[in-house]
C-alpha cells in the first residue's frame, strides 16, 4: 500500500438508526424510534446520533464529552454490544447488522435508565466507595511532596493496563451476574481494586481483600467473559477478577469463605473422579446448616420432579483418570513451586 | 437554608485538586463540586503527555531556573514573572504529592519517575505516564476526593452567579438529571470548568463540553476576562476531527513531512526542529499549506506527522493510545502509515482575571486552571504546562477559598431569583419567535472563528468575524429549544453551551483586533512584529451595556528582561 490516507471513499449509503427511546414524564414504557439518513463512509455512531440530534429531532438524549474515545461518556449498546459510539464506525455495524441497512442502538444494562440513552451512574460511584477503590498511601500526608516513591517498572507494569480503565461501564452493562444481582460487586469495581491491591505504594490491602471476599463479591464472578470481551480499551479483566481470587485463597487460606471452598471442593472432585459430585457440592462449599435451610425445599422439589443428582457412590470415576491425575499431580507440583518462588521474592 | 463554604464549579484536574486541597486546609468545611459532568468525565483525562517539573530525573543538570526561563519565552514575554516562579518551583513538590497518592507514573531504571522531551523546553522535563497521563491523574484526584468524602453534585449545570450587593452570595445551577433549578448559598465560588477553545467547534481538539461557561458567567457578573484573544492552536489535530495527536509524538522522535517529502520544520525552527513551541510550529503547518505544500483530500489540506521510523515496539508501548485514535477516526496505523494532520484550536491561555491566588476582583470569587488567567501562559502556552497549571493554581485557590470563607453569611437566594430563572429557560421553549436550530448556529461561530480569528489574523477579517458574531448573537435570540421535558434535556444544555460561547466569542475577536502586534498565539498579518513598546501589557475585558470594554493590566516583571524570542 503506497498511501492509504489519500485514499477517499464517496460511498453513500442510507442507514436507519433504531433508536431506544424512553422520557419518563410521558411514556409508560420504553419504545424505538427510527431515524433514516444518509452516510457517508468513516463517519462514527455518534456522529450520527449528534446529526440526528441537531438537524432531525433534538430530542433524542444522550451523553457524550470528548469524542476521542477517552472519557467514557457515550457508552451504549450498538447491536446488542455496550461499546463507545464516538469510536464506532456506522459502516462497520452495519456488517453486523441483523436486519440489512438497521443499526440498533439501546442503552447500557444493569443501570437504572434515566432517558432514552442515558443510564444512571450512581451506583457504580457508590461501589467504587464501597471497595475503596484509592489508593491508601503508605505514606502520611504530612509527607507528602517531598520524595517519590520508588517504583521498577516491572511493578508499575502489574497495574499499568489496569489504569486503561475510563468507567464507561461497558463491561457493567454486559456482565451476566450483575442481570441476576445488581448488589454484584462489577467488572470494572473488581478491575480498580486489582489495580489498588497490586501498586506497592498502598496500606489498604487487606482490608479491601476482607470485603472483596463476602457476598456479592469477587467469588460470585462466573467467569463468561463477557466483560473482557466488550471491554473498550481490551483490558485483561478476567485476568484481575484470577488475581484477586488467587490472592485471596493465598492470603486467607482456602476456608476463608464459600467461593473458596466451593473452588477447592472442584478441584477435590476433579482429582478423585475427573468430574463433580454434585450432590454434596452445596455441603461442603455452605455447610450442613446452610444446605438445609437454603436447598431443602429445592431438593424435595428436584425429588419430586426425578431431577437428582446421582448420590456420591454411584459417581463414578471417569475414563483416563489414572493418566489424568498424573497430570494434575504435575500441574499441582508447578503451582506450588510457583508460589514458592513468588514467597520468596 | 444549606450554606456552603466552598462551592467548586468544575470536577477536573484544578476542581478537584481545589477540594481536596481545601478539606486539608480545613476539614471542617463544608465543600461542594458541581459538575455538568461526572467528574472522572473531565477533558483533563484528555491530555495525554505529561506535566512538567524539573525533578531532573531524566536530565541531572534540569533546574527550576530552566523551567521558568523556558515558560517565560515560550510565553513570548507576556506572563507575570512572579506566577511563572510559583508555578515552576512549586512543579517538583506537586507532581511527587501526586505520585505519593497513588498517580501512576512511566518509570526510569532508576525506579523514578520518568520524564520525555517537549516543546519549547530545554531538557526533558515531561512526568508521564504512557500517552494517558491526564486520565490517571484525573482518576487519581477523583478516587482520593471519594475517599476524603467530597460531596459531589454530578450532573448540575452552572448557571449564573447569585449577587449580594457587590459580592457572590453563592450560584445557581441546573440540576439535569431532574431540571430543577437550585440555589447554591455559598461563602465561595471557585471556577474551574476548564477553557473555552470549544467555539472553534470543528476546528477544536476540545471537548463538546468545553464551552467557557466558568468565564461566561464571571463576565455576565461584571468580573473581568483577560488576555483572551489568545487561543492556541495546536500543531497537530487529526486531518477530519481535529482530535489531537499529543506533542508526545514528537517529543519521541516523529517528523513533520509536507507533500513534496521534506521536513519543514528547518526552514522554520533549524534548531529545536518538530520540538519547537506550538504557536511557531502550528504557523509552520499553516504556511506550508497556504503556500501549496499540502496534501488534498476532500476533507480539507493537511501534512503528515511520520512516526515510521520510530518502530512498532515504541509506538505501541509510548504511544498506544493515539496509535489506537488514528486507527479509529483516520484508518491510519501510524506503525505502517504517516498520519494526517492539521492545526487545531486547542487552549486558551486567556481566562478569568485572577491574582496569584486565584482571587478575582470580586469577593469571594476564585478561579484556577484553564478558566482561570493567572496569567503563567501569556501569550503562548508550553506544552506540559497546562496539567501543571490546574494543579498547582487549583491546590492555590482551594487553599486561598478555605482561608478566606470565613463567616460572612450570604443573604438568601430568593424563590423570585431560582422562578427568574426557570422562566428565562422556558421561554426558549416558546414556538413564537423562535425557530433558529442551535446546530447550525454553534457550526456557523466555529467556522467564522477559524476563518476570521484563526492562526492568521487580520483587521479586515477581524471586522468580519464581529459582524459575523453579532449576526449570530442577534440570531440566537430567536433559537429554539425543542425537547420540552424537564429531564436530561440536553437540547437546552447545547443552547446554553451556545450563548455562553458566543458571549466569549465577542471578547475573543474584540481583543484580536484591538492587539496590533503578533506575540505568541495571537499573528496579525498587517502587524507581523512583536511591539513592546505599545503592546507589552494584558488586555481585559469587561461586560459594558451587552458588549465588551477593553482595558489593559502591565505585566509583572522579574528578573527576565525581554528578548526577541527564537527557537
Amino acid at each position: 500500500m503506497t498511501d492509504s490516507t489519500v485514499q477517499h471513499n464517496e460511498d453513500k449509503r442510507d442507514v436507519t438508526f433504531r433508536v431506544h427511546r424512553f422520557n419518563p414524564q410521558v411514556d409508560s414504557k420504553p419504545y424505538h424510534d427510527d431515524y433514516t439518513i444518509k452516510i457517508e463512509k468513516g463517519i462514527t455512531v455518534l456522529r450520527a446520533l449528534n446529526y440526528i440530534k441537531e438537524h432531525v429531532d433534538p430530542s433524542l438524549t444522550l451523553r457524550a464529552f470528548c469524542q476521542a474515545g477517552i472519557c467514557g461518556s457515550c457508552a451504549m449498546r450498538i447491536n446488542n454490544m455496550s461499546k463507545l459510539a464516538c469510536t464506532t464506525q456506522v459502516w462497520d455495524e452495519l456488517d453486523k447488522a441483523r436486519e440489512p441497512g438497521v443499526i440498533k442502538v439501546d442503552p447500557l444494562r444493569n443501570l437504572p435508565l434515566i432517558k432514552d440513552l442515558v443510564v444512571e451512574m450512581d451506583p457504580l460511584v457508590g461501589k467504587m466507595e464501597h471497595y475503596s477503590n484509592w489508593i491508601d498511601s503508605k505514606m502520611p500526608e504530612e509527607q507528602w511532596g517531598k520524595k517519590e516513591f520508588l517504583v521498577s517498572e516491572e511493578e508499575f507494569v502489574k497495574y499499568d493496563k489496569a489504569t486503561d480503565c475510563i468507567l464507561c461501564a461497558s463491561c457493567v452493562s454486559e456482565c451476566t451476574i450483575l442481570r441476576a444481582n445488581r448488589e454484584y460487586v462489577s467488572p470494572a469495581v473488581l478491575l480498580k481494586s486489582y489495580r489498588m491491591n497490586v501498586d506497592t505504594r498502598d496500606a489498604s490491602h487487606d482490608l479491601r481483600l476482607a470485603e472483596l471476599v463476602k457476598d456479592h463479591g469477587v467469588w460470585d464472578c462466573t467467569h463468561c467473559y463477557r466483560c473482557q470481551e466488550s471491554c473498550v480499551k481490551h483490558i485483561p479483566i478476567m485476568d484481575a477478577i484470577h488475581g484477586i481470587r488467587e490472592d485471596a485463597i493465598e492470603r486467607r487460606g482456602v476456608k476463608d469463605t464459600s467461593g473458596a471452598r466451593h473452588a477447592e471442593a472442584f478441584m477435590d472432585d476433579i482429582a478423585r473422579k475427573g468430574k463433580l459430585v454434585e450432590a454434596t457440592l452445596p455441603i461442603r462449599t455452605n455447610g450442613v446448616g446452610w444446605t438445609l435451610k437454603n436447598l431443602l425445599p429445592m431438593a424435595v422439589k428436584m425429588v419430586i420432579k426425578r431431577r437428582t443428582p446421582p448420590p456420591p457412590p454411584l459417581v463414578k470415576a471417569s475414563k483416563g483418570i489414572e493418566k489424568f491425575r498424573e497430570e494434575f499431580r504435575e500441574m499441582s507440583g508447578h503451582v506450588a513451586k510457583d508460589h514458592e518462588k513468588k514467597s520468596g521474592e | 437554608m444549606k450554606l456552603f463554604d466552598i462551592v467548586i464549579v468544575g470536577g477536573g484536574g484544578a476542581g478537584l485538586y481545589a477540594a481536596m486541597e481545601a478539606m486539608k486546609t480545613n476539614p471542617g468545611l463544608n465543600i461542594a463540586v458541581i459538575s455538568k459532568v461526572y467528574p472522572n468525565r473531565s477533558h483533563t483525562s484528555a491530555a495525554q503527555g505529561g506535566a512538567n517539573a524539573a525533578l531532573a530525573n531524566t536530565a541531572k543538570d534540569d533546574s527550576v531556573e530552566l523551567h521558568i526561563f523556558d515558560t517565560i519565552k515560550g510565553s513570548d514575554y507576556l506572563a507575570d514573572q512572579d506566577a511563572v516562579e510559583v508555578l515552576c518551583s512549586e512543579a517538583p513538590k506537586i507532581i511527587r504529592e501526586l505520585e505519593n497518592m497513588g498517580t501512576p507514573w512511566s518509570r526510569l531504571d532508576d525506579r523514578t519517575i520518568a520524564q520525555r522531551p517537549f516543546g519549547g523546553a530545554g531538557r526533558p522535563r515531561c512526568c508521564y505516564c504512557a500517552d494517558k497521563t491526564g486520565h490517571t491523574i484525573l482518576q487519581t484526584l477523583y478516587e482520593q476526593c471519594l475517599r476524603k468524602g467530597v460531596q459531589f453534585f454530578n450532573e448540575y449545570f452552572a448557571l449564573d452567579l447569585a449577587l449580594d450587593g457587590s459580592r457572590s452570595k453563592g450560584l445557581v445551577a441546573m440540576n439535569i438529571k431532574t431540571g430543577r433549578i437550585e440555589p447554591f448559598h455559598a461563602r465561595t465560588v471557585v471556577f474551574a470548568t476548564g477553557g473555552y477553545a470549544k467555539m472553534y467547534w470543528n476546528r477544536s481538539s476540545n471537548a463538546a463540553g468545553n464551552t467557557g461557561d466558568g468565564q461566561a458567567i464571571a463576565y455576565r457578573a461584571g468580573i473581568p476576562l483577560k488576555d483572551m484573544e489568545f487561543v492556541q492552536f495546536h500543531p497537530t489535530g487529526l486531518r477530519k476531527s481535529g482530535l489531537l495527536v499529543t506533542e508526545g509524538a514528537r517529543g519521541e522522535g516523529g517528523y513533520l513531512v509536507n507533500a513534496l517529502g521534506e521536513r519543514f520544520m528547518s526552514r522554520y525552527a533549524p534548531e529545536k526542529m518538530e520540538l519547537g513551541p506550538r504557536d511557531l510550529v502550528s504557523r509552520s503547518l499553516e504556511t506550508e499549506i497556504l503556500e501549496g505544500r499540502g496534501f488534498d483530500s476532500p476533507a480539507g489540506k493537511y501534512l503528515h506527522l511520520d512516526l515510521r521510523h520510530l518502530g512498532a515496539d515504541l509506538i505501541k508501548s509510548r504511544l498506544p493510545q493515539i496509535r489506537e485514535m488514528c486507527m479509529y477516526f483516520e484508518g491510519v496505523d501510524p506503525i505502517d502509515d504517516p498520519i494526517p494532520v492539521r492545526p487545531t484550536a486547542h487552549y486558551s491561555m486567556g481566562g478569568i482575571d485572577t491574582d496569584n491566588f486565584g482571587r478575582t476582583v470580586m469577593d469571594g470569587v476564585y478561579a484556577a486552571g484553564e478558566c482561570g488567567c493567572v496569567s503563567v501562559h501569556g501569550a503562548n502556552r508550553l506544552g506540559g504546562n497546562s496539567l501543571l497549571d490546574i494543579l498547582v493554581f487549583g491546590r492555590i485557590a482551594g487553599r486561598a477559598a478555605a482561608e478566606e470563607a470565613g463567616s460572612f453569611d450570604p443573604a438568601p437566594i430568593t424563590e423570585a431569583e431560582i422562578a427568574g430563572k426557570e422562566q428565562e429557560l422556558r421561554s426558549y421553549m416558546k414556538p413564537s419567535g423562535h425557530y433558529e436550530r442551535y446546530g447550525t448556529l454553534r457550526e456557523e461561530l466555529g467556522q467564522t472563528l477559524g476563518q476570521n480569528v484563526g492562526i492568521y489574523r487580520e483587521a479586515s477579517k477581524i471586522e468580519k468575524g464581529i459582524e459575523e458574531i453579532a449576526a449570530l448573537k442577534e440570531r440566537f435570540t430567536h433559537v429554539r429549544v425543542f425537547d420540552t421535558s424537564d429531564i436530561y434535556n440536553t437540547n437546552l444544555i447545547q443552547v446554553l453551551e451556545l450563548r455562553n460561547m458566543l458571549d466569549l466569542a465577542e471578547t475573543v475577536a474584540a481583543g484580536a483586533l484591538a492587539r496590533e502586534e503578533s506575540r505568541g498565539s495571537h499573528t496579525r498579518t498587517d502587524f507581523p512584529v512583536r511591539d513592546d513598546g505599545n503592546w507589552h501589557r494584558h488586555t481585559t475585558f469587561t461586560l459594558e451595556a451587552g458588549r465588551p470594554k477593553l482595558g489593559f493590566k502591565p505585566v509583572t516583571m522579574g528578573r527576565y528582561e525581554l528578548q526577541e524570542r527564537t527557537y
